[in-house]
């Protein structure tokens, strides 16, 4: 592996994600302390928008849309690199000369991915969580301070260490998957075309079915 | 001749991409040191037939012997040592494209020697400057020319000095001035290091000036048609299809088929 693919890779699945995570994150914990202040009044629990807020972004949400994102820009464009290095003959001009694809073209993209997720689902779950207190400032009666404190409160830690588990997971998968369609594309254009929307589809589908099952898991554990 | 002479065997190899077949009942001995030319029109498996002895593509049947070994019943950690006295240059060139020029060229050395990135660096410069290419060491392959290209991939397959050498049209894509200098270089390869070289060409002078041997795979009945050196066969072969190819001519009657590549 060399440190400067490395490198790049990790640039791109990370820090250059950042606005797009950021922008989408904030968008939907705007969105949940929208719908949840507007039903959570007619119970005059407003306050509990918190809660809402925190946990279904620390929990599910921020894990589940950063992924999707990543899915949709880097795994797509892994696949679609592979595939075109596969249609070039690059991946078979690696192979003659005896140096490992797995150390030279899918150990950085893997790697890069699998580290970054986990850090993108962090900012990604504050910026939500900031998404909601903007909203909440402007929808209702509550501090700063107060609507913090109740955030702290109201989501345990563990909830986040759940959600940065699932996101290196994700991570992994979605990597694993695009270097895989990749490598197995065809050799034509139209052939990279495929690979990078078949690597997108599967990586989303894929990270739906396997937050499905953590859900599972972590009812039958009691996280 | 003697055993020992000949360096690699293709034995009755077919070659086919699931059920097409591109062809069969290849077989050829490639002596050492000498130079063999693969001819035929395009299309019809002269590239299919260097993978399969790259490594790239296992036969359907047959067998082909480097050095006496069964190349394809080796195992794959073998077969990747075998792959170590081989250079090879592809048709497309099949530059890295994340890395220079220099880098390309330097990575194998970086792999297989344990020399110092200095020397590294060096040794790099003399590879490029084999192929007329040393002012574009620090340029990404997207930023060079097709020509470029196929001379740089060249030099990286002579970086770690292979005593087998592959090359897919070396000259396409060359200008006359180069193309003479490649053949020379060739020249130079075999003669100065002792390297055996197999080559893919359709540039009949520098395969008159240069090769010693050779087969002619025909896309029609998918076999080789006739071997031997490119000038025996343009002097004496009596097959219809050799002797246009050798004296470019278009005007002897060959099949349908030819006569439709040839006017595309
Ligand atoms: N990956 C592949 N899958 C299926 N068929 C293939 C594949 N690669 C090549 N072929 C077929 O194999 C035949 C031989 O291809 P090859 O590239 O070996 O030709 P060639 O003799 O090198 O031609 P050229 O002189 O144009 O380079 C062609 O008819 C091509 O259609
Ligand atoms: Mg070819």
């Amino acid at each position: 592996m060399r440190t400067k693919d490395l490198i790049t890779d990790l640039w791109n699945a990370g820090p250059n994600a950042l606005l797009i995570v950021g922008v989408v994150n904030f968008l939907i914990g705007a969105i949940l302390a929208f719908v949840g202040l507007v039903e959570l009044r007619r119970f005059a629990a407003e306050i509990y928008v918190t809660n809402l807020v925190g946990i279904a972004c620390a929990r599910e949400i921020s894990a589940i849309m950063t992924a999707i994102i990543m899915a949709g820009r880097t795994g797509g464009a892994y696949a679609a690199r592979i595939s075109t290095m596969l249609g070039n003959e690059e991946i078979d001009a690696l192979k003659v000369f005896g140096i490992p694809i797995s150390g030279y073209i899918l150990l950085p993209a893997i790697l890069s991915l699998s580290l970054m997720m986990p850090l993108l689902y962090l900012y990604g779950t504050l910026i939500g969580i900031f998404g909601g207190f903007v909203v909440s400032m402007s929808m209702m009666d509550v501090s700063p301070m107060g609507y913090w404190m109740s955030t702290v409160n109201g989501v345990e830690l563990r909830e986040f260490a759940f959600g940065f588990v699932k996101a290196f997971f994700f991570g992994s998968f979605i990597a694993l998957a695009a270097c895989r369609v990749g490598l197995m594309a065809g050799r034509s254009a139209a052939d990279v075309g495929i690979a990078a929307t078949r690597a997108v589809v599967i990586g989303i589908v894929g990270i739906i079915a396997m937050d499905a099952v953590f859900a599972v898991m972590a009812n039958a554990l009691g996280i | 001749m003697p055993q020992s002479d000949t360096l690699i065997s293709v034995r009755d190899v077919e070659l086919s991409f699931g059920p097409k077949i591109i062809q069969q009942n290849v077989s050829f001995d490639l002596k050492r040191g000498s130079i063999f030319a693969v001819m035929g029109g395009s299309g019809c498996g002269k590239s299919t037939l260097l993978k399969s002895m790259i490594g790239l593509l296992p036969p359907t049947t047959g067998q082909i012997l480097v050095g006496g070994e069964d190349y394809w019943a080796q195992n794959e950690h073998r077969r990747t040592q075998i792959n170590h006295r081989f250079g090879v240059l592809f048709q497309s060139g099949a530059l890295w494209s994340s890395m220079t020029v220099g880098e390309n060229v330097a990575l194998p050395l970086e792999m297989f020697t344990t020399q110092p990135p200095d020397v590294v660096r060096k040794l790099v410069e003399v590879k490029l400057g084999l192929v007329g290419m040393e002012q574009a060491i620090d340029l990404y392959p997207s930023e060079i020319s097709g020509g470029m290209r196929k001379r740089a991939g060249l030099a990286r397959a002579i970086a770690l000095d292979p005593d087998i050498l592959f090359f897919d049209e070396p000259s396409a894509g060359l200008d006359p001035i180069t193309s003479a200098r490649l053949d020379d270089l060739i020249l130079t390869l075999r003669d100065g290091l002792g390297a055996t070289i197999v080559i893919v060409s359709h540039e009949l002078p520098s395969l008159f000036a240069i090769a010693d041997d050779g087969i002619f795979l025909d896309a029609r009945t998918h076999r080789p048609i006739a071997h031997g050196s490119p000038r025996t066969l343009r002097d004496n072969s009596s097959i219809p299809e050799v002797m246009a190819f050798m004296n470019r001519s278009s005007t002897i009657p060959t099949t349908d088929e030819t006569k439709a590549d040839r006017h595309v």
